[in-house]
This record gives C-alpha cells, sequence and structure tokens, in this order.
C-alpha cells in the first residue's frame, strides 16, 4: 500500500493528513505554527506518520497547502487551501455546495460542485474582524480559554451589541461592557454574533447554497456554529474532521497527483 | 503544472524607446523647474485635451504620472507619509499624498524636478477628490485653476447631448484667451490642427496596437506592457516624437505577430483586467500571473485616457469638438457603469478571455465603487470566472503579497481545472 499527505500550514495551527491509494485517512496531526514555519510543517508531517506507523519514505506524495504551503519543503506541489478545502468537503459530503472556512486570519466562503470543484469565492481582505484571532483575542481579555468561549456564548440571555468589529478594539469595546455590568455570558453571545454577521455577508457574496459546511479552526466552537445557524437561517454540517479539511483535500490532491504521474 | 511556466520577460524596443521619451520628457520638466523650459499647465489623465497645450507650446504635466512613476521605484512612502503629517488622512487617495508631499519636499521627484505650475487645468470632474487636489495645489503655488465641467455620460444610450457639447466648447472658447496669455502666443488654428492631426495618426496606431491582442497568442500584455505605453500615450500625444513612437511599437508588435511570439514562451490562460495596477509591486503582481502562464489580453485602465480601440479618433478637421467628445464621450471614466460592463464584457468576448480580474484600489473609491456589484455581474449573470482582489496604487502599505498570492492561485487552480474538465 502506497499514501500520500497532505500538509497544512496555517497562521495559527499546522495540520497533517495521510491517507492511502484509497483516499481514506489514516492519520491526523495539529501542532501550534509557532515562529518556525518550515520546522512546524515537518514536525506535523513526522508525527503523522508515527501515527500511522509509517516510514517516511512509504509516503510518496506530498501536498503543501495554507499561508505556509511554501514552506512545506519536502511538498511535491503547492495548492491553495480554497481548492484543499473544497476537495476535502466534497470527500466526506458530496452534497456541500458552500463551504464557510474560518481560520485563524483568515475567512472565506467556497461555491462547490459536487466534485469539490471550486465556482467562486470570497475572503476578508485586509482585516481580522470575522476570523479566530477576534475570537481569540476576546477570549483572552476575558481570561478564558478559546475551548470554553462557545460553550458559554450559548447561555446568553441578552447578547451585547459590540461598537466595533476590528479585532483590536473589541478590547476596549469589552472592558467597557464589564464595567457596565454585562454578564460573560451576555458579552460572548455578542462576539459571536459579531463574527458571525461578518462571515455570512462574506458567504452571501458567493451566494448561500444548502448544504453549508464550515471548516477551519473555527469550526470546533460550538456557539460559532450556533451563530452562523442563526445568522444564516439553515443546518450548518461540520465535520468530525472540520479542522483538517485543507490537510485532508491537500493529501486527497496528492494521492490524485501521485497516481496521475504512476500512469 | 502550469505554475512552473518558464519565465522570460518579454522586453521589447518599444520598452527601450519608451524609457528614452519619457527621460526625454522629465529633462523638459526638470529644465522648466529651472525656469529654462516651456510654462507648464497641469491636467488629468482622464479624457486629457493634451493638444490645446502642445498647440500653445506648453509643457503638459500631469501629476498622476508623477505620482505612478514615483510609486513604481518604490519611493512614493515617504512623501505619503510627509502629507499625514500634516493632516491628509490615511483614507485619501495616496496620488494625492504622494503629490502633496512631493510639494513639500521642494518637488524633487526620483525621476525629475517638476515645475510649479502655471495653469491648473481639471479636464475631468467626476472625481470630487481631485477637484480639491488642485484647490490644495492652487492655494499652495498661487497658480491660477481652470475648471472645465464636463458632464457625466447619463443617458441611457451614453450619448453626450448636443447642448453638452456645445457647454463643453464653449467652456475651450473661454480657456483658449487663458493659454495665449500663459504662453505669450496668439492661437493659431493651423497649428492646433497640426497637432491634432498627430494625435490622430498617433490614436490610429494605438488603436490598432490595442486589436492586435485579439490574436492567438497575444503579442504583449494589455496591462503590463500596455501601461508601458500609455506614458507617450499622454505626455507626448501630439508630437511628432511621439507618432513616431507609436508608428514604430505597432511595427516591432506585427513583426511578433509573424513570428507567433507572445510575452510569455507559452499562453496559457488569457485573461481580461479591471482597475489601477498596484504600481509599488507592478512586477510582483505581474508574475503572480506569468508563473501560471497567464496573459491580459485587455485592460480597462488603459482606456482611461481615451477609447481608441472602440473607435475614437482626433479630427483635424474638427479640432476643438474632437477635443470636447475626447473628454466627454471617449474616455472611461466619464462612462456609466452600463458602458463600463459592455466594455468589460467586449473585451472577455471579442478578445476571447478564460476569466476576469478585478483589481480593487483603496486609494480610489470613484474607480473602485461598483466592483462588488461588477463581480457578481459577470460572476453569476454571464458565468464568467471572475476574481476580485484588493490593494491600491500607490500607497505599498496595502498590498500583502501573502494574501494576493493565495487569492490569484486559487482563482488560477480553478481556472486551470475548468480547461482540464473542458478539454476532457
Amino acid at each position: 500500500m502506497l499514501y500520500r499527505a497532505g500538509v497544512d500550514v496555517g497562521s495559527t495551527q499546522t495540520k497533517a493528513v495521510i491517507v492511502d491509494e484509497t483516499g481514506t485517512m489514516v492519520a491526523k496531526v495539529l501542532v501550534d505554527t509557532g515562529s518556525n514555519v518550515v520546522k512546524a510543517a515537518e514536525r506535523a508531517f513526522v508525527q503523522a506518520a508515527e501515527q500511522a506507523g509509517l516510514q517516511r519514505e512509504q509516503v510518496d506524495y506530498v501536498v503543501g497547502t495554507g499561508y505556509g504551503r511554501f514552506n512545506v519543503t519536502f511538498g511535491n506541489d503547492q495548492i491553495t487551501e480554497i481548492s484543499c478545502h473544497a476537495k476535502g468537503i466534497a470527500h466526506v459530503n458530496p452534497n456541500v455546495r458552500t463551504v464557510i472556512d474560518i481560520g485563524g486570519q483568515d475567512a472565506k466562503a467556497i461555491k462547490i460542485d459536487e466534485t469539490g470543484d471550486v465556482k467562486d469565492f470570497v475572503m476578508n481582505d485586509k482585516c481580522a474582524a470575522g476570523t479566530g484571532r477576534f475570537l481569540g483575542n476576546s477570549a483572552e481579555v476575558l481570561n478564558l480559554s478559546l475551548d470554553e468561549i462557545g460553550e458559554r456564548s450559548l447561555q446568553a440571555k441578552v447578547p451585547v451589541r459590540l461598537s466595533t468589529v476590528c479585532t483590536v478594539f473589541v478590547e476596549t469595546d469589552i472592558l467597557s461592557h464589564l464595567a457596565l455590568g454585562r454578564s460573560v455570558e451576555n458579552i460572548l453571545g455578542g462576539v459571536h454574533s459579531a463574527v458571525a454577521a461578518r462571515v455570512v455577508a462574506l458567504a452571501r457574496r458567493v451566494g448561500v447554497e444548502r448544504e453549508v459546511a464550515l471548516t477551519g479552526g473555527v469550526s470546533r466552537n460550538v456557539g460559532m456554529v450556533h451563530a452562523l445557524e442563526k445568522h444564516l437561517e439553515v443546518p450548518i454540517y461540520v465535520s468530525p474532521d472540520a479542522h483538517f479539511m485543507g490537510a485532508l483535500g491537500a493529501a486527497l490532491f496528492a494521492n490524485e497527483r501521485a497516481i496521475a504521474v504512476a500512469g | 503544472m502550469a505554475e512552473n511556466a518558464e519565465k522570460r520577460n518579454y522586453r521589447g524596443r518599444l520598452h527601450d524607446l519608451q524609457k528614452d521619451l519619457m527621460n526625454d520628457y522629465f529633462d523638459q520638466m526638470t529644465r522648466s523647474a529651472n525656469g529654462e523650459g516651456d510654462p507648464s499647465v497641469y491636467l488629468l489623465i482622464s479624457g486629457n485635451p493634451v493638444e490645446l497645450l502642445r498647440a500653445f507650446d506648453l509643457l503638459p504635466i500631469y501629476p498622476e504620472i508623477n505620482a505612478l512613476q514615483t510609486a513604481v521605484k518604490k519611493k512614493a512612502l515617504p512623501f505619503i507619509q510627509k502629507a499625514e503629517e500634516i493632516g491628509y488622512s490615511t483614507d485619501n487617495c495616496a496620488y494625492v499624498k504622494a503629490d502633496i508631499g512631493l510639494y513639500f519636499s521642494g518637488n524633487q521627484a526620483p525621476m525629475a524636478k517638476v515645475p510649479p505650475p502655471s495653469l491648473l487645468l481639471t479636464n475631468y470632474v467626476g472625481c470630487n477628490v481631485y477637484l480639491h487636489w488642485w484647490e490644495h495645489l492652487s492655494e499652495l503655488t498661487g497658480a491660477p485653476i481652470f475648471d472645465i465641467d464636463i458632464p457625466f455620460l447619463r443617458t441611457p444610450d451614453g450619448e453626450p447631448r448636443p447642448e453638452d457639447i456645445q457647454y463643453v466648447m464653449r467652456q475651450l472658447g473661454d480657456l483658449i484667451p487663458i493659454l495665449e496669455r500663459i504662453s505669450g502666443k496668439r492661437y493659431d488654428p493651423d497649428r492646433l490642427r497640426e497637432v491634432v492631426e498627430l494625435s490622430r495618426e498617433t490614436g490610429e496606431y494605438w488603436a490598432q496596437i490595442k486589436l492586435l491582442t485579439q490574436l492567438r497568442p497575444s503579442p504583449f500584455d494589455a496591462y503590463f506592457d500596455a501601461v508601458t505605453m500609455m506614458g507617450p500615450l499622454y505626455a507626448l500625444r501630439g508630437t511628432k516624437e511621439g507618432r513616431d513612437y507609436f508608428r514604430d511599437a505597432y511595427l516591432e508588435l506585427q513583426q511578433k505577430v509573424a513570428q507567433h511570439e507572445g510575452p510569455l514562451p507559452e499562453e496559457k490562460y488569457r485573461l481580461v483586467i479591471e482597475g489601477p495596477p498596484p504600481w509599488p509591486y507592478l512586477r510582483t503582481f505581474r508574475e503572480m500571473f506569468e508563473r501560471w502562464g497567464a496573459v491580459f489580453v485587455a485592460s480597462s485602465y488603459s482606456t482611461v485616457g481615451g477609447l481608441w480601440e472602440f473607435g475614437f479618433r482626433h479630427d483635424p478637421a474638427n479640432p476643438l469638438e474632437s477635443v470636447a467628445m475626447h473628454m466627454l464621450k471617449w474616455n472611461l471614466t466619464n462612462r456609466n457603469f452600463l458602458q463600463r460592463y459592455a466594455q468589460l464584457k467586449s473585451y472577455v468576448d471579442e478578445w476571447g478571455a478564460d476569466g476576469l480580474v478585478i483589481h480593487s484600489v483603496k486609494s480610489c473609491r470613484l474607480f473602485s465603487a461598483g466592483q462588488g456589484d461588477m463581480r457578481e455581474y459577470f460572476a453569476r449573470q454571464l458565468g464568467v470566472p471572475t476574481l476580485l482582489v484588493e490593494s491600491d496604487l500607490e500607497d505599498q502599505r496595502y498590498f500583502s503579497p501573502a494574501q494576493m498570492r493565495t487569492r490569484i492561485d486559487a482563482f488560477m487552480e480553478s481556472l486551470e481545472h475548468h480547461k482540464l474538465v473542458s478539454h476532457g
């Protein structure tokens, strides 16, 4: 059996996925990207190989994706995360037509067909509003971990209305709501709603067609899934591997290309 | 993969000649600044009536060209910051800021010393910011302003009304005595006819050049190489040197056609582009498309100064009227949105393009307004693969290479996929 890998180097986290010739996922690994992007890619790949019990040589084709795709020095090809998320999601759920991917520093909406072909896409520009970073900064001000803010936002009774969508100024905005005695839950409700509104505006620019899937690191946040469903008024599909969708897509491209090369 | 297309930069005689001609032009600017040359008149690119100035031996100065030349050399930021120190907002047009900053830095641009204006001519009123730019320059230099109020093309058929034409003609009549006073020369209709004839010939060559990109392969890039030719088109139109340049460029490009040569070793994708270039990152931006084997076969930006490829010619039999029609009807920026859409659509259809790229710039809200709708119209209603990217035409701080590259790569990946599928 031959194996292929996809390594998705994101701004915050690096993901590696290994698939076998049939496209079945045999390993998935997540590491923090940190300051050395090349090493993060290497580390994620080596750990994925270990997880699958493989020697490095058994993985004969690697595709790099994500903003650090050119730092996957051992990669055979580089493909953007837009194509890779589309490819990955079509593999796990061919009914998906709209992909919303929210990562650490960007958000994108991708329109796809049943084969995972990208029909259209839009991304946030020059602004981190509507990205994971907005949630991260908010959590930090409230002295909470990223893992707990989603759950707690669901308990908001009267979500606050933030006066800014700026990822920097949201901190003072949150402090002023705290000073007014608003509960942490209501503030978090407002934070998630602000991100959702921003992302939904982006998604409507490509046109929202069902099914809608959420991928990327923020997909683990239940509060975000809930807020997006509320704003979009449609259910959102979240794969158990949503966080790895870019890496999975890259691994599937690697598999296709390795087969093509072999003739 | 397509993205590993072999790199070969097209640099022909037309690039070298352009450099020589523009250097001569900048030398004239420096001489004028030192009080040795002709008096200068500042004017705007959009539908520029440069013939009127040439007929009086006045030196045309385009602050937009000065700003973009400075940006191409990556020297604009200190000027922009100078203007911001004085109080210009970060949201202000960066062409304006680069120019105002230049003024407060002693008018020494990287390529020339810029002479103070003898007259500030507004030949385009569609941009409110530009009007204020001229007012600021007038305040600073004491030079008078002459506003030519050009009515916007607002009728459904996009034709100027007879009274619009008369209105502009009457204003040109008022302008002539002022040009006489500044130049110290009498208005000579024969001289104007001569200049307008040179412009007609220039326009003829330029139109023929722009139609060559309908061929496969396109002999040059109608964005990145076309902007090279825009300097002579605006600064030197109405002169023999300008006319000869376009004749030589046309002959050179015809040879390339005969040899089936394009700017890249292999033309894999043909694209149309809307919007001004990111001048400080022109080379980087070009490479982002070249690596995919993509060539721009048409660009709307290269028609801001005139729409020759759609039939406009100056008319020596009616020199003033043809100058008026140039400003009214035959330039991109005085046209309404439906006309702009139609122009891009004809580029896609008649120039045989695989997709449309819209480069939206932060500086120019006038240019960028409506580009979101434009994207939707082309992508959704016409089914033309369309990419919208954002940066700026002058301020390098708004160009993020990694973000830009991801968007372009993703767009090209999907075009590649379409091509593979449609060709089996």
